[in-house]
């Protein structure tokens, strides 16, 4: 081995306080950066899965009008399935409803909440919202109903097996009212599900609303959700003459998600400014190492050490410093994003936090980091290399 | 040559027309009273410092003109350096330090075992791979010692290599450096306050407020001028 690798290494685990400051330095600022990407990009990705999950799917087919009546949902669903990277394809319907219940002889009533019509067979496929179904079971026959858990609540308590009287002004402003029994009752971690809705069978709202034919939309889950833009212009190219729209997810959720990116960025910013303070405290702990060895370093100069020899010892020290902290700062952000990811971590009860490993984004930042270590040695080597051999030897 | 160190009321000038030359194989002793100059003069011929006029030669080279590259290429090459103390790296082994001249020389080769026979002369060959800080001072000037000659220089440079030590010790490492300097034929320029100490020498040079004299205790006049 070089000596100076040999030495530089010597000369670190002689001074394990210094070492042991700068590794921590360089670790603190990778961790920081691993907290806020488990976290922010936790979160963003926690709302895209579940409105993906819940309301738009990876791709939503819908019309300019809303309503798709050109084709038929069945022909749509089928058509679609057939795409290789589509895993299934689901309709739905919204309208708005009023609702009243009978409970222990009180009626409550005229309550106007949002009304999804589904298709049982197809939606638990597309679809998550039949997981926050946590009390009872999803919508499975023509008058089953569930109900949202805030709705539930509002109308006093509705539980499984009440019933509950749905009225809609149908499309020829005619109120069309119907029984249901409740057989579900929706809960979703952060409120993102149908926590506000109630949900009925598709067919059912059709017959209510006399609209026999209509589809609201289509939700698309693909099998591989990047393929996202080419399922949506496969589908836009074969129906040309039609005005269908298509979004994939992160259009859909561009509303709730550009406030969240420019905050995303921002913290990012913050991750990065915590890494700089880093390579500071490192330009610190160097300058200590430095004129803690002043004699040593006149020594190496009078028995023939060349400047560059001595700015070689002190950049292989901040390549050590760079590896150790890179090394370690990581360890501690895997550990980090690993027990975020088992614990499915979420903060007071909201939404689970969406994590993963994103392998490129890690290694960027321990090559950042290392960098950063390697560059802040750079000023206090140079400075090393300044020293006088008898300068140097009168400090003894 | 002369040494002026500092301008305007700080000046000192602290060598003042200094000039002599050494035969190879001599063992020079410069003495003088504390603040004459001895290490001055020392600093210019181990090349660690530039004299403000003059110029030193070495093996038939003017040094003056070298860069500093080539300045610390001829220190490791022609040079060998005894201090006072602490002349040892602490964070390296004793025969690690022994081997550093040769380290930077990227000359490794057989350097292991010169090193170590070295250290045997000098009687560490027990304590080789102990920290340079878990030995005695004189111990550690003998490393020095040994350090001092692994790159087979023209001259070894000692500045008061006994300064640090007892009576002793300091006697033993004297004889040491005699006897190496004789095996070897080694050339040395030893600075010292304490001339009685090292008993008979090839030559003895009196520095005195920065003049430098032939001979102890010279009269006045018989300053050195070539
Ligand atoms: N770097 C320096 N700057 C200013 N004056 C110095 C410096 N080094 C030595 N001197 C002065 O030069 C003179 C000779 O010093 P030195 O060579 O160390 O003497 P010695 O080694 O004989 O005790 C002293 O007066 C000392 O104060
Ligand atoms: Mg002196």
């Amino acid at each position: 081995m070089d000596y100076r690798i040999h030495l530089a290494n010597r000369m670190l685990a002689n001074k394990k306080g210094s070492l042991l400051g700068a590794i921590m330095a360089v670790s603190i600022g990778i961790l920081v950066i691993h907290v806020n990407f488990v976290i922010f990009q936790g979160l963003y990705d926690a709302i895209i899965r579940d409105l993906s999950g819940y309301r738009f799917g990876d791709v939503l087919v819908t019309n300019r009008e809303d309503v798709i009546t050109e084709k038929s949902d069945v022909f749509l669903v089928n058509w679609l399935e057939r795409i290789p990277y589509v895993e299934a394809a689901a309709p739905r319907l919204s309208s708005s409803a009023s609702i009243n219940v009978t409970k222990s002889g009180k009626t409550i009533q005229d309550f106007g909440v949002p009304i999804v019509g589904i298709d049982p067979f197809h939606d638990i496929r597309v679809s998550t919202v039949h997981e926050t179904v946590k009390d009872g079971q999803y919508v499975f026959s023509r008058n089953s109903i569930v109900v949202g858990s805030t709705i539930a609540r509002d109308l006093g308590g509705v539980n499984v097996g009440d019933n509950l009287k749905v009225k809609i002004v149908n499309r020829h402003g005619e109120d069309a009212i119907k029984r249901f029994i409740v057989t579900g009752i929706a809960s979703s971690p952060g409120g993102q599900g149908f926590d506000n809705s109630v949900v009925i069978h598709i067919d059912t709202l059709r017959d209510m609303l006399d609209r026999q034919k209509e589809t609201g939309q289509i939700l698309v889950k693909l099998n591989d959700p990047t393929k996202a833009n080419e399922v949506k212009d496969l589908f836009l190219r074969s129906f040309p003459n039609d005005d269908f729209k298509v979004e994939t997810i992160e259009e859909s959720a561009e509303q709730t998600l550009s406030g969240f990116r420019s905050g995303i960025a921002m913290i990012n910013m913050i991750g990065y400014f915590g890494m700089m303070s880093s390579a500071f405290a490192v330009v610190t702990i160097q300058m200590m190492l430095v004129s803690s060895k002043t004699r040593e370093i006149g020594i190496m100069r009078a028995i023939g050490a060349k400047r560059k020899d001595i700015l070689v010892i002190f950049l292989f020290q901040g390549m050590i410093i760079g590896v150790i902290g890179a090394g370690v700062g990581t360890g501690f952000g895997l550990s980090y994003t690993f027990y975020a990811k088992e614990t499915k971590m979420s903060f007071q009860g909201s939404l689970p936090l969406q994590v993963s490993y994103d392998w490129s984004k890690i290694i960027q930042t321990a090559i950042m980091a290392f960098g950063l270590a390697v560059i802040a040695s750079i000023y206090p080597a140079i400075k090393a290399t300044k020293l006088q051999p008898v300068e140097a030897m009168r400090s003894v | 040559m002369n040494k002026i160190y500092g301008e305007g009321d700080t000046k000192v000038h602290a060598l003042v027309d200094v000039s002599f030359s050494v035969k190879k194989g001599e063992f020079v002793l410069v003495v003088g009273s504390s603040g004459s100059g001895k290490s001055t003069l020392l600093n210019m011929i181990g090349l660690l410092d530039r004299p403000t006029n003059g110029q030193v030669s070495i093996d038939g080279t003017n040094t003056t003109t070298l860069s500093d590259d080539q300045i610390s290429s001829f220190r490791n090459s022609k040079l060998g350096f005894i201090f006072q103390s602490s002349n040892l790296l602490t964070d390296l082994t004793v025969l690690e330090n022994t081997l550093l001249p040769r380290n930077i020389q990227h000359t490794d080769q057989n350097a292991m075992n010169e090193a170590i026979n070295l250290l045997k002369a000098v009687g560490l060959g027990d304590q080789m791979n102990k920290r340079a800080n878990k030995i005695s001072g004189g111990q550690a000037q003998r490393a020095a010692i040994a350090r001092g000659l692994v790159n087979k220089p023209s001259i070894v440079l000692a500045d008061e290599p006994t300064g640090n030590l007892d009576s002793v010790t300091a006697e033993t490492i004297i004889q040491l450096m005699k006897s190496m300097a004789e095996k070897l034929g080694q050339t040395f320029i030893v600075v010292t306050h304490d001339r009685h100490q090292f008993g008979e020498v090839d030559r003895i040079i009196t520095i005195r407020d920065g003049r430098a004299f032939e001979g102890e205790d010279p009269p006045r006049k018989m300053e050195i001028k070539v």
